[in-house]
C-alpha cells in the first residue's frame, strides 16, 4: 500500500496536512498521537469513508483515489476495524460475520457460514456465543467479533482505529492478543493505537501523529525511548506519566 | 322483518367491505411509508425534494378532503375512480404520509457507525440501506407504524361521505330507517373497538416476534 500526500479538512480545520507512507505485505504501522491528531481522519480516508480531499493511495497496484474505481469493489480488500466495534445490532455473531460474505462476496450459505465460523475460531469466539446478539457479548468479544467480521472478507490489509479504547482495562488484553496473533501471522496491519507497550511489542514501525502530520517515524523502541523531536518527547511524557499512575 | 334481523345483516355487508378496505390499505401504506421514509434520507436532492412534498401535501390536507378530491376532484378531470378505490387511495396517501415520518425518523435514530462498518465491508447503499438500516428502522419505527394501523381502522370510516358502504355507512341508513341510535352506533363502536384490539395484539405479536436483545422498547 502507498499513500501519498493525503489531505483533508473540515471547513476551515485542516485535519491531515500531506501524509505520505508506504506499507510492505506483511509489515505491521502503528500510529500514536495526541487526540485531535488526523488519526482516526487518517485510517478513514484510507479505506474511503471520509473523502479525501487530496493526495492518492494505492493498494496491490489500484489507485483506490481513482474517480473511475469502483470503491465498493476495493474495500473488500481492506479490513476496518472501529473504535465503537459497530456490530451490526439485528444480527448474531456469526451473522454478522456471515453477511458481507453472503451479500457482498455472495457465497452460498453453508458456505458463507463455513468460512466465518473459522474466523470466529480464530479469534477465540467459541461456539456458545455464536447464536448471541452483540448486545449479549462483553466489549471484548464484541470486538474479536468485529476482528472476525473484517477478516472472513480475506482483506490484503487491516486498519485498527483504537481498537481498545473504548474497552474497560481487563478487556483491552484479549483483543490485543489476537491482533498480535494476526500480525505474527503475516496480516498487513496498520493499527491506531494508544497502548505504547503493544505498539513497541508488535509494530515494525511507529509513526507518530500530531497536528495532522507525521512528525516522527521508525523502530518503535527508538522512537519511544530516544525520540528526536520535542513533540514526540511531550506526548510520551504524558502517555508514560498516565501510565505510570494507573498500572 | 325485525330491527336486529334486518340491522345485523346488513352489517355482515358492511363490516365485509371495511375489512376489504383495510387488508388493502394496511399494507400498501405501510410499504409505501417505509418507501418514502427511506426516500426522505437517501433520495438525494430531487428524491428528498419530491418525498417532502408528498408528506407537506398529504400531511396537511384533512383525510376527508382528500378522500374528496380523490372522488369528486378527479372526477371533474374527467378520471372516474370508484369509490372504493377512491378511498383506498385517500388512505393510502394519507397514512403512509405519516408512516415515513416514523420510518425516517428510525433510520436518523440509528448510528452512523452502522453505516460505516456497512460500507467498510464493501455493501453498495442500496445493499446498506436493505440488510442494515431498515432492518433495524423497522424494527423502532413499528410502535408508530401500530399506532397509524389503528387511526387507519378508525379513520376508514370516513369513506361513507363518498359513499362505500362500509360499517359506518350501514349504520347510518340504518338509523334513518329504524331510527334507534345507541343500538346502532353501540354496535358499531363495539365492532370497531374489536378491530382495534385485533390489529394491536397482532402487531404486538409481531414486535415480538422481531424481538432482538438490544431493541427492547418500553410499552
Amino acid at each position: 500500500m502507498k499513500v501519498e500526500n493525503l489531505r483533508k479538512r473540515f471547513g476551515d480545520e485542516e485535519v491531515l496536512k500531506g501524509i505520505s507512507f508506504d506499507v510492505m505485505r506483511g509489515e505491521v504501522k502503528a500510529i500514536m498521537g495526541p487526540s485531535g491528531a488526523g488519526k482516526s481522519t487518517l485510517l478513514k480516508c484510507i479505506d474511503l469513508l471520509v473523502k479525501p480531499d487530496e493526495g492518492r493511495i494505492w493498494l496491490e497496484g489500484v489507485e483506490l483515489t481513482d474517480p473511475t474505481v469502483d470503491v465498493n469493489k476495493q474495500r473488500r480488500k481492506i479490513g476496518f476495524v472501529f473504535q465503537e466495534f459497530n456490530l451490526f445490532h439485528h444480527l448474531t455473531a456469526i451473522e454478522n460475520v456471515m453477511i458481507g460474505l453472503r451479500k457482498v462476496k455472495k457465497l452460498p450459505k453453508d458456505k458463507a457460514r463455513e468460512l466465518a465460523e473459522k474466523a470466529l475460531l480464530r479469534v477465540h469466539i467459541d461456539e456458545s456465543l455464536w447464536n448471541k446478539y452483540p448486545a449479549q457479548l462483553s466489549g471484548g468479544q464484541k470486538q474479536r467479533v468485529a476482528i472476525a467480521r473484517a477478516l472472513a472478507m480475506e482483506p490484503s490489509i487491516m486498519l485498527y482505529d483504537e481498537p481498545t479504547s473504548a474497552l474497560d482495562p481487563q478487556l483491552t488484553g484479549e483483543v490485543l492478543q489476537v491482533i498480535k496473533e494476526l500480525a505474527d501471522s503475516g496480516m498487513t496491519s496498520i493499527i491506531v493505537t494508544h497502548e505504547v507497550g503493544f505498539a513497541l511489542e508488535v509494530a515494525d514501525e511507529l509513526m507518530i501523529m500530531v497536528g495532522g502530520r507525521i512528525i516522527e517515524r521508525g523502530r518503535p523502541a527508538e522512537v519511544v525511548y530516544s525520540p528526536e523531536s520535542e513533540s514526540t518527547k511531550a506526548f510520551f511524557r504524558k502517555v508514560l506519566r498516565v501510565e505510570g499512575t494507573t498500572r | 322483518m325485525n330491527f336486529w334481523q334486518d340491522f345485523l345483516f346488513k352489517l355482515v355487508g358492511g363490516v365485509t367491505v371495511t375489512l376489504k378496505l383495510l387488508s388493502i390499505t394496511i399494507p400498501v401504506s405501510i410499504i409505501l411509508g417505509i418507501f418514502i421514509g427511506v426516500l426522505r434520507v437517501y433520495g438525494g436532492k430531487i428524491g428528498v425534494l419530491i418525498a417532502n412534498f408528498y408528506v407537506f401535501i398529504f400531511r396537511g390536507f384533512p383525510l376527508l378532503v382528500t378522500m374528496m378530491i380523490m372522488f369528486f376532484g378527479l372526477a371533474d378531470l374527467g378520471i372516474m375512480l370508484e369509490p372504493f378505490w377512491a378511498a383506498a387511495t385517500a388512505i393510502i396517501l394519507c397514512s403512509s404520509a405519516y408512516q415515513s415520518e416514523y420510518v425516517k425518523t428510525a433510520i436518523l435514530s440509528i448510528e452512523e457507525g452502522q453505516s460505516l462498518a456497512a460500507k467498510a465491508l464493501g455493501m453498495s447503499s442500496f445493499q446498506e440501506i436493505v440488510y442494515i438500516i431498515l432492518p433495524q428502522a423497522v424494527r423502532i419505527a413499528l410502535p408508530g407504524i401500530t399506532n397509524e394501523i389503528l387511526y387507519m381502522i378508525l379513520y376508514s370510516s370516513l369513506a361513507y361521505v363518498i359513499g362505500v358502504s362500509e360499517i359506518f355507512s350501514v349504520a347510518m341508513t340504518m338509523n334513518s330507517i329504524w331510527f334507534r341510535p345507541g343500538e346502532i352506533f353501540g354496535t358499531i363502536a363495539l365492532i370497531y373497538l374489536l378491530m382495534t384490539s385485533v390489529a394491536s395484539f397482532a402487531f404486538r405479536k409481531i414486535e415480538d416476534k422481531l424481538r432482538i436483545p438490544g431493541f427492547e422498547r418500553i410499552r
